[in-house]
């Protein structure tokens, strides 16, 4: 409501809106333009002035010639008249010139009391039409402000009317506002127990998806380390195989040199015979038991090769205990004469 | 030599779809487990000797005659065939003659693998003798018998039991109730006196059946062994007999103009292998006995003797220098073309196949002397068997697993069995003068 009063106060004082100013202004142009432009402007409105002034200078026309003559005329009576018409000439000449003179004068003091005189009456008649003017603008600017008055007061009633109508837009709005404030409010603290409740529950959630996790990670943790332990084990045997396995055939080149020089084929034994015989040792490397497990077909080749297996009263076996059982408990031994003659 | 096998079995298959269900979970893949494998070791060669085999002094009950014991000649015997080796008695800790009193221990101890135990009793004029072969190592009687003979007759009983021993160890029959035939030169009196001689193949019980001061050659077995077939030269020519041993009747076969020589018998008896050089020069004929059929085996300008049937029966080998030297030719059958069997030296004569068509034997010279080697007729692979250097005449043993041969010993010539292989050589006690020409019988029945 103030802002509105204030934007009118300022339109009424606008300087340049106003018809006092601008009026004054108008005043002041007419002036300056008077003082630099009136002489150049006025003769077109007055013509008869000069023309007299022309019709003067060409009478005095011939006498520049005589001037030149004189200078060629050697008589001082001449001379003398012709000074004394000079001088009478020049007094004539000072005459005619004093006399355009003061015409000239007389003319510019007419001209200047015509012109004073037409300023005069210019000035009253713009005196007057100031005068008009300002009553105009007077009565206009009382129209214009009974119209501005009626105008504001419209305004204000309107400004009232608006101002009432915003007054309940506001109360509407204030109570809208509320209204919704409250409804948000509602739901902020529907929302607020439904994300606690969220919250709840994804704590809930998290949890136990932590816990899964940490389960899923122990479990991947114990296998890994199983696995690690796997794989150590797996080495460390992989290890122990290659070291039994050296072992193991250092024995079993021992053992092949103990049996074939235990070993009596028979005569009747050829190269295509092969007895195969199942060996069981105990751990001091005394044969337990042997089994014929596949015959020669040939009686006494197969009773050979028991014979040179039961000769060895002692086998040589790896101190390795573990190398003994992988190897040595039971094992096979293959009778195949191949360097026969 | 070794060979390692891998079962891939129950365990294995089960430990592999462990390893699956497991790679599934901790996404690795998992090296492969130990799988179960049994050792194997492979034995190729045998020792190279003789089995060290001890034959106890039998115990003898009522009156054995003490010239020739049993166990002793059963003791050389197998000495002789160069695949034992025998234990002295001195150096037994016991002398067992039967089961009860075997321990097994002992005889382990010195190293023994067989042990022959027995008892002779006797009964009028017979000898019983019974016998049992031990097994050391597995503790085990691997034969026990009884045979009888009269008890003038002891040599023949011990070659008996001989046999069965070598039979029952080596798997083979023993050919040591063989005969061997041979001719002996003496000239002790001044003229030279050639003597066929049969003996047992230990030389003992030697008998003379032909005696002559003009030489004997070649003497060769009938299939039945009851007939020998020679080359003599009583009549001033070589000619070829046929003698009939149990009743000493002789027949001449063969005395062609020229060469008649080198008998030998088929293996039906019926016909005889002959070298003859009645059509110009030396071939080979094949004489039927009883019609005296001749068939012309061989044609060639050059030599061609020594004939020898091979173990089929339809094809011979014999001596050829046909291309150049003595060589061993065979002829598959009586009109195949012979294909030569040596090449390895420059001499190679007086083939002798074995019965089972693997070996030939023959009189090899090498850096200008005379061994015996063999040739592997499969593999065309030679073998020089003998270190003697004068070596002539071999003849195989009817097992195949000996060979006598004659050699020269200080100037005399002397026997020599070796076993077919070449092992340990023994020398046949030397009767008076050379020994020449040894021919091995058949097994007798």
């Amino acid at each position: 409501m103030t802002g509105q009063d204030r934007d009118v106060t300022r339109t009424g004082q606008q300087p340049w809106k106003s018809p006092v100013a601008l009026s004054l202004l108008l005043h002041g142009l007419i002036v300056v333009v008077a003082l630099t432009g009136w002489s150049w402007s006025t003769p077109r409105d007055e013509p008869q002035p000069q023309s007299i002034a022309a019709r003067l200078i060409t009478q005095q026309q011939p006498e520049p010639s005589p001037v030149v003559e004189e200078r060629e005329q050697p008589d001082r009576d001449e001379e003398r008249r012709r000074d004394q018409e000079e001088q009478q000439r020049r007094e004539a000449a000072e005459r005619r010139a004093a006399e355009e003179e003061k015409a000239r004068e007389d003319a510019r003091r007419i001209e200047q009391e015509k012109e004073r005189k037409q300023q005069e009456a210019e000035a009253v008649r713009k005196r007057e039409e100031q005068k008009a003017r300002e009553e105009e603008a007077a009565r206009q600017r009382a129209e214009a402000e009974a119209k501005e008055r009626e105008r504001q007061r419209a305004e204000e009633e309107k400004r009232r009317q608006e101002e009432a109508r915003q007054a309940e837009e506001e109360r509407r709005k204030q109570e809208e506002e509320r209204r919704k404030r409250e409804e948000a409010e509602k739901r902020e603290r529907e929302e607020q127990a439904r994300r606690e409740a969220e919250q709840k529950r994804k704590e809930a959630e998290r949890r136990l998806r932590e816990q899964q996790l940490e389960a899923l990670a122990e479990e991947a943790d114990r296998a890994q380390q199983a696995e690690a332990r796997r794989r150590q084990e797996a080495a460390a045997a992989k290890a122990r195989e290659a070291r039994m396995m050296s072992e193991s055939e250092k024995y079993q080149a021992l053992i092949r040199e103990r049996l074939s020089q235990a070993w009596y084929p028979p005569s009747s034994a050829t190269e295509d015979m092969t007895a195969r015989l199942q060996i069981t040792l105990l751990p001091t490397g005394e044969l337990q038991a042997v089994k014929l497990v596949s015959s020669s077909g040939n009686t006494a080749f197969d009773n050979s090769a028991l014979g040179a297996v039961k000769s060895l009263s002692r086998y040589p076996i790896p101190d390795d205990r573990d190398t003994f059982e992988r190897y040595f408990r039971q094992f096979t031994i293959e009778f195949n004469p191949r360097r026969l003659q | 030599m070794t060979n390692r096998t891998r079962t891939p079995g129950k365990t294995s298959r089960i430990r592999y779809a462990c390893q699956l269900v497991c790679a599934f979970f901790v996404c690795a893949v998992l090296g492969s487990g130990p799988a179960s494998a049994e050792l194997t070791i492979r034995i190729t060669e045998g020792a190279d000797a003789a089995i060290p085999v001890a034959v106890v002094p039998f115990a003898e009950s009522g009156g054995i005659p003490s010239s020739d014991k049993v166990s002793s000649i059963v003791q050389d015997d197998l000495t002789m065939s160069g695949e034992f080796n025998t234990l002295a008695p001195e150096k037994m800790l016991s002398l067992p003659s039967q089961r009860s009193e075997m321990y097994f221990r002992d005889w382990r101890l010195l190293g023994q693998r067989y042990v022959l135990v027995g008892q002779l009793s006797r009964s009028g004029d017979r000898v019983e003798a019974r016998y049992e072969l031990f097994d050391v190592n597995r503790e085990e009687r691997i034969l026990g018998s009884s045979a009888s003979a009269s008890a003038n007759n002891m040599r023949t009983l011990a070659h008996h039991i001989s046999d069965k021993v070598y039979e029952a160890i080596t798997g083979v029959p023993g050919a040591f109730s063989t005969k061997l035939a041979y001719v002996t030169l003496d000239r002790a009196s001044g003229e030279p006196r050639y003597r066929l001689q049969v003996s047992d193949v230990d030389g003992k019980r030697a008998r003379v059946r032909l005696e002559g001061k003009e030489p004997i050659l070649s003497p060769a077995w009938s299939p039945d062994g009851e007939k020998l077939a020679y080359v003599s030269f009583e009549t001033g020519r070589p000619a070829v007999f046929i003698h009939e041993l149990a009743s000493g009747n002789r027949t001449r076969i063969a005395e062609f103009r020229g060469l008649n020589s080198a008998p030998a018998w088929s293996d039906d008896g019926r016909s005889l292998l002959l070298t003859l050089s009645k059509d110009g020069n030396a071939e080979i004929y094949r004489m039927d006995i009883a019609s005296k059929n001749l068939k012309r085996l061989t044609n060639h300008w050059s030599i061609d003797t020594e004939a020898s049937w091979d173990h089929t029966g339809n094809g011979f080998f014999f001596t050829s220098d046909r291309s150049g030297g003595p060589q061993i030719y065979h002829k598959s059958s009586e009109n195949a073309d012979p294909r030569r069997i040596t090449f390895g030296s420059r001499y190679n004569a007086r083939p002798r196949p074995d019965n089972e068509g693997k070996y030939v034997y023959y009189v090899h010279q090498r850096d200008r002397a005379f061994h015996i080697a063999r040739t592997n007729l499969k593999s065309g692979e030679e073998t020089v068997l003998t270190r003697t250097e004068s070596d002539e005449s071999p003849s195989v043993a009817p097992n195949g697993r000996m060979l006598i041969y004659a050699t020269k010993q200080s100037g005399n010539s002397v026997l020599t069995v070796i076993s077919a292989d070449g092992g340990a050589a023994y020398s046949l006690p030397a009767s008076e003068g050379d020994v020449r020409e040894p021919a091995w019988s058949p097994i007798l029945h």
